[in-house]
């Protein structure tokens, strides 16, 4: 290939200008302000409001706590989920595939407003679901006043809405899968249940891991979920996740610097147990 | 012909008794948005049981156009997700062929620069974004508020340069010997060549665009110019507020996009099984 | 109608050079054949001539002007790819004139190029279609064709026939051969194929390592090669080699001892300077310069492991005392199965221990 610098820049600026404006320069300056005090009129340089407070800030302590209770809860049962279902929709004897498809992929559509807002009248204390529980001669559930609950409510509804989104690409991983492989092992007489722990588990690790990060990333910002389903984190705070802290820090107090910490916080953790996922996955090979 | 042996058959039926349940409570909540958004209010919060539709959709779509101006919302939106995503196909895929397709210096640093970020939340640059364009541009409820800062997603350009660098390069070459310009190279050769990747990240962007909340919500609050998803949102958590009129709106900005999926399945799971693979 | 000239051509990929410095002299209208095991450089050395690839060092001259910053478009070559490079979204009509529309030729002009071209190729009726309609045959003619159109100077073609079976390959390759003599222009062919490289070539450049390693006619490299290297690749199959040591010299040439065959002597003249006492070395016999016992310069008794009788002539894969393999030709009726066989060494080669050809 020629060297061909002009070109190349060319084609590449009107796309740089704006990944450096909106992308680049604001995760520098982000990191900028987290040490700054910007509860004063002039913005001055002072970490111990914003990465000082962070350490001693009890409603920090309750959203961290909170979003890694969802990610070690959720993130598992999630990907487990989504591995089933990408091999029994994979199977070849599956009839009225598209009907399963859609089922199961079709909340990789539905947005976040109108998903929550669904989830919100489901489990309403007079919604339907309670009703259903009713019906079975269970109790209702206080879904949305009692804390556990509501933390129930929280992962059902990610769970909902983002199992189909990684069956997607775990089915993607699977079908690269050669068909020979199975078949050796068939003519093997290795049973379709070994072969799934023996031949796909493995050859499919990477995707699975994959798809944790990805979960990861999501859960650690999660939002709109606690801030409507469970109306603002609620009840009390019991549902209040990193995402809805640093919200209301940022855009009810408007406390910049503070919330640029817990921005950078957030960040860090995604980064590091994303890190930590994919050194785990290569550790066993 | 073969006949099926029993264990075959036996595992056909496991299958579908496994997956058929399931899939019933995965759609349980999509119909039960389409069944609210058609009840009365005293429908939805009756004492019985009410799983098919009635038919008060209209009354409850009037019920939250004057709750909420939801049409020229979804006027919004639509202009939005539309212009977001020519913008960001036509930035992402120069961009993506730049990097396929030409060596040249820095060329290495921007591929890092792109791919050591592409994993950082959103979060760590909404606060800076907002500024800038909220206080410093004082572009807070416009349009271009809407549409130019998302610009920045990077994913269209990795998955564009992956589409070009698979193509067979000879093709430019034999463009380039011939004389073509680059910039037609690219339109005439590259870009008709990645129509299926094309038609793939469109897709995706404009759901993206379309359902996007935290930053329409952050940035453009004035009720004027607030997309859709913004709009709606604002209603949940209100007391006095219709809850049918609510589920009309989840089903309007819903509906469509789940049409579109089932027109064009193909090609959502490419972007979306694309998107992943970086 | 130009020649083509590299001094001292060099090309690196980074700090990883590819192409050591080529020097090469093409005249106008040669038809010139480079020829090489696959990473030797042909390619890119083709490439560089194009202008698909930056030259690190050295010029290239096209037509008596150095063209190193000179647009791929503007050096008056065409090219034609390994790949074909067919356009798959275009018909062939908008494959032959893609390139001279969008550089804004004359309409008229083009249509007449165009229509020159596919009566040469004779593709007039395949106009309409679209690649993936034709046959690996007709998707070459279509390529050529695009080069065609150009009215070049210089054809370059990128192993041309490697993605075609082997009997058309062979038809395109007297299709090519006859569009050289049609046309008068220089051609400039890369290939491993070392067959093509001998039927088709006026010149060979033989290249290994991003080295030249030989220039010179098909016959010439044949009978006369410089080093082991082209000795080995010029010819199917391959000439033999067997290893011995100098054990003699004198001012006609040396006397060697075969490995393995104790007492068998051989003396090859030298004009050059010989090699020393007790030096190793390699000769070099091709399948047909084996003869019967005791009609040539020294006798080698082999065992024998296969035959392949090709009806007129006949292929014997033998080895040597010292477990060298050998392949004799032998005519069909000498040839036997028998397990032991004596041959005699009519016409040989000497190689130095680098492998320099020592004459």
């Amino acid at each position: 290939m020629r060297l061909r610098t002009r070109t190349a820049y060319a084609f590449l600026t009107p796309y740089l200008l704006v990944f450096l404006t909106f992308w680049i320069w604001p995760i520098a300056n982000s990191f900028w302000l987290s040490f700054l005090n910007t509860r004063s009129a002039n913005w001055t340089f002072n970490p111990r409001m914003t990465w000082g407070r962070l350490l001693v800030d009890p409603a920090f302590a309750n959203a961290l706590w909170n979003t890694l209770l969802i990610l070690v809860i959720q993130v598992p049962v999630m990907i487990a989920l989504a591995t089933v279902l990408a091999v029994l929709l994979n199977s070849p004897i599956l009839k009225a595939r598209g009907l399963f498809r859609f089922a199961f992929f079709a909340p990789v559509v539905v947005g976040e407003v109108a998903y929550a807002a669904m989830f919100r009248l489901l489990f309403n204390e007079f919604g339907i679901i309670n009703k259903m529980l009713v019906a079975a001669g269970l109790t209702s559930i206080p879904w949305l006043s009692d804390p556990n609950a509501a933390m129930a409510v929280i992962i059902i509804a990610l769970t909902w809405r983002w199992a189909g989104y990684n069956a997607i690409i775990i089915l993607a991983g699977l079908q690269s899968i050669p068909e020979d492989v199975y078949e050796a092992a068939t003519l093997d007489g290795v049973s379709k249940v070994r072969q799934f722990f023996y031949i796909t588990l493995p050859l499919l690790k990477p995707v699975i891991i994959l798809c944790v990060v990805i979960s990861v990333i999501g859960t650690m910002q999660l939002f709109s979920e606690p801030f409507l389903i469970t109306n603002r984190g609620g009840p009390g705070q019991a549902t209040e996740t990193l995402g809805l802290f640093l919200y209301r820090q940022g855009f009810g107090a408007f406390n910049f610097g503070y919330a640029s910490a817990v921005a950078y916080t957030i960040t860090a953790l995604a980064i590091a147990i994303s890190l930590l996922n994919l050194w785990l996955g290569k550790e066993r090979e | 012909m073969r006949s099926k042996s029993s264990a075959e058959r036996r595992r056909g039926i496991a299958l579908h008794a496994a997956l058929f349940p399931l899939a019933l409570i995965w759609l349980f909540p999509l119909w039960m948005m389409f069944v609210f958004s058609t009840l009365p209010e005293n429908g939805i919060f009756s004492r019985d049981i009410i799983l098919t539709p009635s038919d008060q959709f209209v009354e409850n779509f009037n019920l939250l156009e004057s709750d909420t101006g939801f049409i020229r919302a979804t006027t919004i939106s639509i202009l939005v997700a539309a212009a977001y995503t020519v913008l960001s196909v036509a930035l992402t895929s120069m961009a993506g062929w730049s990097l396929a397709c030409y060596r040249f210096a820095g060329k290495g640093v921007v591929l890092a620069t792109i791919l050591g970020t592409l994993t950082l939340p959103y979060f760590v640059v909404v606060i800076p974004q907002f500024i800038m364009v909220a206080r410093d541009f004082g572009l807070h409820n416009t349009l271009f508020a809407l549409i130019v800062p998302p610009l920045f997603n990077s994913l269209g350009v990795l998955f564009m340069r992956q589409t070009f660098s698979m193509m067979p390069h000879e093709l430019f070459d034999a463009a380039r010997v011939e004389g073509v310009k680059e910039w037609r190279i690219f339109l005439f050769i590259g870009l008709p060549l990645a129509r299926p990747a094309v038609a793939a990240l469109s897709i995706i962007l404009f759901l993206h665009s379309w359902n996007n909340y935290l930053w329409p919500l952050l940035i453009n609050s004035k009720p004027a110019m607030m997309t859709a998803p913004v709009a709606l949102g604002s209603l949940i958590g209100l007391t006095k507020v219709s809850w049918g009129g609510i589920m009309t709106g989840a089903v309007m900005l819903t509906a469509p996009m789940l049409v579109l999926f089932v027109a064009l399945q193909r090609h959502f799971v490419a972007g979306i099984s694309a998107g992943a693979v970086k | 109608m130009a020649a083509v000239s590299l001094n001292n051509v060099v090309k690196k990929f980074g700090s990883l050079p590819v192409v050591h410095g080529a020097s090469l002299e093409i005249a106008d209208g040669e038809f010139v054949v480079f020829v090489g095991p696959s990473g030797c450089g042909k390619s890119t050395l083709l490439r560089m001539i194009a202008g698909l690839e930056d030259i690190t060092d050295g010029e290239i001259v096209i037509g008596g002007k150095v063209v190193n910053d000179v647009e791929p478009a503007e050096r008056g070559i065409a090219m034609v790819f390994q790949s074909y490079a067919l356009y798959p979204h275009m018909t062939v009509e908008q494959n032959l004139s893609f390139g001279l529309r969008m550089t804004g030729n004359d309409k008229a002009d083009t249509q007449r190029r165009v229509s020159r071209a596919a009566d040469i190729l004779r593709i007039s009726e395949l106009m309409q279609r679209r690649p993936r309609q034709l046959s690996g045959g007709q998707r070459q003619r279509v390529a050529i064709g695009r080069a065609i159109v150009r009215n070049p100077q210089v054809f370059l073609f990128d192993e041309p026939l490697s993605n075609l079976d082997a009997e058309l390959r062979v038809q395109m390759r007297v299709e090519i051969a006859r569009l050289h003599k049609e046309l008068g222009v220089t051609m400039i062919y890369v290939t491993h194929d070392q067959t093509e490289a001998m039927t088709l070539a006026d010149k060979i450049v033989v290249l290994r390592a991003g080295n030249i390693e030989q220039i010179g006619r098909p016959l010439d490299l044949y009978y006369d090669p410089d080093n082991q290297f082209v000795a080995g690749f010029v010819g199917s199959p391959k000439m033999n080699f067997i290893r011995g040591h100098v054990v003699e010299r004198n001012d006609k040439g040396v006397i060697l001892e075969l490995a393995g065959e104790d007492g068998t002597r051989l003396a090859q003249p030298l004009t050059g300077p010989a090699p020393e006492l007790g030096s190793h070395v390699t000769v070099g016999v091709r399948p047909e310069h084996f003869g019967d016992a005791g009609k040539g310069d020294a006798d080698l008794t082999v065992s024998v492991d296969v035959v392949e009788h090709l009806g007129g002539t006949s292929f014997v894969y033998a080895a040597t005392a010292a477990g060298e393999e050998l392949v004799i030709q032998r005519d069909a009726a000498t040839a036997a199965d028998a397990a032991e066989i004596t041959v005699s060494i009519r016409k040989s080669y000497l190689f130095d221990e680098k492998g320099l050809r020592l004459r």
